[in-house]
């Protein structure tokens, strides 16, 4: 069971998150709220390869949650129901697709933009290969803070500094990426990329039984608060 | 190998470099978006306990997206696919507000095409910039209310549209204008429109006579 997830398409994984949005519309009052969370959380404990994981993403969304219960309490006229129908809301909106999002693999997502759904091919490329150089960005960011502090300029423990400091690597980060883009469309060029009347995909894009009875799973869970309600 | 940095030939037709830039400025904004995520978790905590929709004010940041590739690229659709693609990067990267930031980016994303859009594609000027964000900032508050403040009196949801609004015209706009000629003189832009204004107004002062000379 719990290898479904791991292994889902990544449009099925997207498509259960925003369906997640739907499900929040309909929840207008604390009965549906309870029940509409109770069905993503039954669904989250068989299906999901860590639901400890979930619990983590819960704590972030549980902070914005018990802030918008304050401001809605304030500003709504202050009744304590709608506060808390409010708060749950969120939580039905966001956790779905903020633990799904961590399963979803960009190469895959991009193959099945271009193959499945049948996006131009040329912006979907590109976007897989901007992913691919996510981890690149990532090194780039940890020499840019080296040298900086190695030529002195790094940050001392003022937290206004340091906002200072992220600041210009943030800057020099962009930069770099720019360069990158540059080099990397020339580079794309050279092979071809722009003028190819034929495109071929280096991974297939499949879509198995498992992936329909997931969407549909998706649907169901979205249904629930529009049909208790 | 040419197409890659020929002057542009057609305002529509997207260069590779063009597609590239943009999923690149979509992914390194995307992770920006990401740690200002977890910062803003903690200034609005402060700001919602003082005074609910003052959050507005300092949401402008996620609208830089939008405003950096529409100024840089200058076609149709650049605005909206930068913000989407840095929307998706800070979604996959984990946050709190699972996949309700891909309806935002997508939204916030069209209100600064739709200001460039109106404008022709050839103004790219700050007021330009300022209104896109503006507009941005409106329509992601409209989202807003029906997304998370639905229960929120009316007159509070207006104010929390204005203080977007103005967030986005002031941080987005003005500061993603700035950031993009900032950009521009590091020579970064040189294959697109802000670079060469920038080397256009180069070489304009250096020929003038200067006082110092």
């Amino acid at each position: 069971m719990r290898r479904f997830v791991r292994d889902a398409n990544p449009l099925v994984l997207l498509a259960i998150g925003t369906l997640a949005i739907v499900a929040s519309l309909a929840v207008r009052d604390l009965q549906t709220a309870c029940l509409a969370l109770g069905a993503y959380a039954v669904a989250g404990v068989v299906l999901l390869p860590s639901p400890r994981f979930a619990l983590a993403r819960f704590g972030a969304i549980a902070v914005a949650s018990v802030s918008l219960v304050w401001s809605t309490w304030w500003l709504g006229g202050r009744d304590l129901e709608v506060a808390l129908t409010a708060g749950l809301r969120i939580v039905v909106l966001a956790l779905p697709g903020a633990v799904l999002a961590a399963y979803v693999d960009p190469s895959k997502l991009a193959d099945q933009l271009g193959q499945r759904l049948r996006l131009p091919a040329r912006p979907v490329v590109a976007f897989a290969a901007a992913m691919q150089r996510f981890g690149a960005l990532r090194e780039t960011w940890g020499q840019l803070d080296r040298t900086r502090r190695a030529r002195g300029f790094g940050p001392t423990r003022s937290p206004l500094s340091r906002v200072r400091h992220a600041v210009s690597l943030a800057f020099a980060l962009l930069v770099s990426a720019l360069r990158d883009a540059t080099r990397m469309s020339v580079a794309m060029d050279a092979r071809g990329f722009a003028s190819a009347q034929r495109r071929t995909w280096a991974e297939p894009a499949p879509w198995s039984r498992a992936d329909s009875a997931l969407l549909a799973l998706g649907v169901a869970l979205a249904a629930v608060p529009w049909l208790v309600r | 190998m040419a197409d890659a940095i020929r002057p542009r030939t057609s305002s529509t037709r997207y260069r590779t470099i063009d597609l590239v830039t943009v999923a690149m400025l979509g992914v390194a904004i995307g992770v920006v978006f990401w740690g200002w995520n977890q910062l803003f978790a903690v200034v609005s905590g402060t700001a919602l306990f003082a005074y609910p929709p003052s959050s507005g004010l300092i949401s402008g940041v996620w609208l830089i997206g939008g405003v950096i590739g529409g100024l840089v690229v200058r076609r149709p659709g650049a605005a909206v696919g930068t913000e989407v693609v840095a929307a998706v990067v800070s979604g996959l990267l984990g946050n709190q507000w699972g996949m309700s930031v891909l309806v935002s980016g997508l939204i916030q994303g069209l209100g600064v095409e739709l200001v460039f859009a109106l404008f022709l594609y050839r103004r790219w000027g700050v007021v330009v910039a300022a209104a896109g964000g503006a507009l941005a900032g409106a329509f992601e508050a409209v989202y807003e209310w029906y997304a998370y403040y639905a229960d929120w009196a009316f007159g509070y949801q207006l104010v929390y549209l204005v203080f977007l609004a103005v967030s986005g015209a002031l941080v987005a706009g003005v500061g993603g204008w700035l950031l993009v000629r900032a950009l521009a003189k590091t020579g970064a832009l040189d294959a697109f429109g802000a670079g060469r204004e920038h080397h256009d107004r180069a070489a304009a002062s250096s020929t003038s006579p200067s006082p110092r000379a």
